[in-house]
């Protein structure tokens, strides 16, 4: 991993109000992640990892403390320019895919394309290319329901990398997949990592660690470690 | 985002449908109201408009076409004497009693009128026989929507009615000319209408006065107004006198906007659900947009369109249900006016039933929390 960071928190708090109730969620984190590698965000339920990622990607504001996406000051930005950024810079894939149901996998991906500023045609176009990258040429114009799980997470994964963005987040992508679906998943997402790209990935599941760069373990709201990862991918092994 | 609100919106059959059928309902309620209103307006003076004429003079004191008095023989040639007076036409328009076939007694409004050299302007509609026929004493027309009222063959022409104990003969037979009030109209040469109406010869209820130069209808006005039993004024401002006493006084007016009202109330409350449960039902697809980087305005129009798809689909659909409903409610004695008018006025309202109804879903879409997609 090398080069500026691609997302930077610092001394990062949030705490969630519900009336005269205050919930402290994460307390003063402090963290960088740099381009060229694939970052497991791990820790049991409640440990405050999904806050820490919606705080990464701009979809929360932190009560203190300074985010960067990219070197955007998004913790300071106002919404409309956090969510430029978020277009321009990012890339998610969800557990429960969210894929329209309406439309067909490609349209599903040419949707996210056309947010990009492509017409509907080049869009649908680049679409059916991505589609085929990550090997659902044959299903271009399937409706998520008729897919199986791994095959909405293939159309996901699609839809993300289709936009070439610098970061993909990904929220227990694998949750609902059987193991072999899992590691498929995660050969796709690992195909993202490059020199001046990272992927992100929270999860409760210890086996993805042998696609990944580093772990950073979360609890009680605070980084517990922020490690390597104790089974590096082949090419890292590889290389050590 | 158009797309995908429309393909989102015709992917569930159900909600399209039962949202189509708030929006074309409450469309052919609005459009149906909305003529029967501006019907009621335009046949309350419709004798006023097709028998034309600059300025209208009457007894003093009359307030409606519906109700005039008879003028005296000398009138007519008191408003004759002005310079810029080219001709004047008689009117009489008088309800007079009628005894059916069946032994019932009923009433009717004959109007009558001079057939001249120019040519008649009344009746404006006629379906059988010429209104030359009508020079024939104690020869009427009637219309073909008032035959069974009158118990009439379907076909009347040639058929007798007694009117104030006096045999008549359809001569002729109009369409679609029916008072407001559901009287039957009758149409006759003025000797004959004197003649049912008891009323002298030489002598009218209404005098219709043809101007030379229209500009000079407040001089004839003033003219007229000096005899102290006659009051004129403008065709126009008859017209419309006659409208407001109707609508106004009646409480039709008031009646036809409420059930307009209702309709629209109607159509945002199906509306307005049916987009309200749709965005919520597309919740986690749009904080994902959202978290894709969707502006406030992209989320906005998903339900923009989805409602302007709503709108103009449910409008057409209405559109041509009130098209069907039209010949129902004109065979109920109403008539319905959808002039470009009333449609255009129509659809502004469909349009703001419409954005009523997208409020609540666009409140839901701005307000929608893009952290949720990883909850």
């Amino acid at each position: 991993m090398s080069g500026p960071p691609v997302l930077r928190m610092v001394d990062v708090v949030k705490t969630f109000r519900s009336g005269a109730l205050v919930t402290p969620v994460l307390h003063g984190i402090s963290l960088e992640i740099p381009p060229g590698g694939l970052t497991l965000i791990m820790g049991p339920s409640g440990s405050g990892k999904t806050t820490l990622i919606s705080l990464l990607t701009g979809l929360f504001r932190p009560s203190s403390g300074r985010v960067e996406l990219c070197g955007a000051p998004i913790s300071e930005l106002p919404e409309a320019d956090v969510a430029r950024v978020r277009r321009a810079r990012l890339g998610f894939v969800f557990q429960s895919y969210n894929l329209f149901p309406a439309m067909s996998a490609q349209d599903n991906v040419a949707v996210a394309l056309q947010m990009s500023g492509l017409s509907w045609k080049c869009a649908r176009s680049r679409a059916a290319d991505a589609l085929e990258r990550v090997g659902l040429g044959h299903r271009l114009t399937h409706r998520p329901a008729d897919l199986s799980g791994g095959e909405k997470q293939r159309v996901a994964i699609a839809r993300a990398l289709a936009t070439h963005p610098t970061i993909i987040v990904g929220d227990e992508v694998t949750a609902a997949l059987d193991g072999v679906t899992a590691f498929q998943i995660m050969d796709l997402l690992r195909t993202h990592v490059g020199p001046d790209t990272a992927v992100i990935l929270v999860t409760h599941d210890r086996r993805l660690e042998r696609f990944a760069e580093r772990v950073i373990e979360m609890e009680d709201g605070r980084v517990r470690a922020d490690r390597p990862s104790e089974r590096p991918p082949q090419h890292m092994r590889a290389a050590s | 985002m158009q797309r995908l609100a429309v393909t989102s919106l015709t992917h569930d059959r159900t909600k399209l449908a039962s949202a189509l059928a708030g929006v074309a309902f409450a469309t052919t309620l609005v459009i149906t109201q909305a003529g029967i209103y501006s019907g009621f307006v335009a046949n309350s003076s419709a004798i006023i408009r097709h028998a034309g004429g600059d300025v209208w003079i009457m007894a003093r004191g009359t307030r409606v076409v519906d109700f005039g008095e008879t003028l005296s023989p000398g009138a007519r040639s008191a408003v004759m004497a002005h310079p810029c007076v080219e001709r004047v036409r008689p009117l009489t328009f008088t309800f007079v009693p009628l005894r059916k076939k069946t032994g019932g007694f009923d009433s009717m409004q004959i109007l009558g009128f001079e057939l001249d050299e120019k040519g008649p302007v009344l009746p404006w509609s006629l379906s059988q026989g010429l209104s030359h026929d009508l020079e024939e004493p104690m020869s009427i027309a009637v219309d073909e929507g008032d035959v069974g009222k009158l118990e009439l063959p379907a076909n009347p022409l040639g058929a007798t009615m007694e009117i104030r104990g006096r045999l008549v003969r359809v001569a002729a037979v109009t369409r679609g000319i029916r008072a407001f009030t559901l009287q039957p109209y009758g149409f006759s040469s003025i000797r004959t209408a004197r003649r049912l109406s008891g009323i002298a010869d030489g002598r009218a209820t209404f005098l219709v006065a043809d101007l030379r130069e229209p500009s000079c209808a407040p001089s004839v006005i003033q003219a007229a107004e000096r005899w102290p039993e006659l009051q004129a004024m403008t065709t126009e401002k008859f017209a419309t006198t006659t409208e407001r006493y109707w609508v106004n006084g009646s409480g039709a007016g008031a009646v036809l906007g409420f059930s307009t009202l209702l309709g629209l109330v109607v159509g945002v409350v199906i509306v307005g659900q049916t987009l309200y449960s749709m965005t919520k039902d597309y919740e986690p697809e749009l904080a994902t947009l959202k978290a894709m980087g969707a502006s406030r305005g992209e989320l906005a129009s998903f339900v923009g369109w989805q409602a302007a798809f709503l709108g103009c689909l449910g409008a057409a659909l209405g559109t041509v249900l009130a098209l069907g409903l039209r010949r129902l409610v004109e065979g109920a004695g109403l008539v319905v006016v959808l002039s470009s008018t009333v449609l255009l006025g129509s659809y502004l309202a469909i349009v703001f039933m419409c954005s009523t109804a997208s409020i609540g879903s666009m409140r839901r879409v701005l307000s929608l929390e893009a952290g949720q997609v990883f909850k």
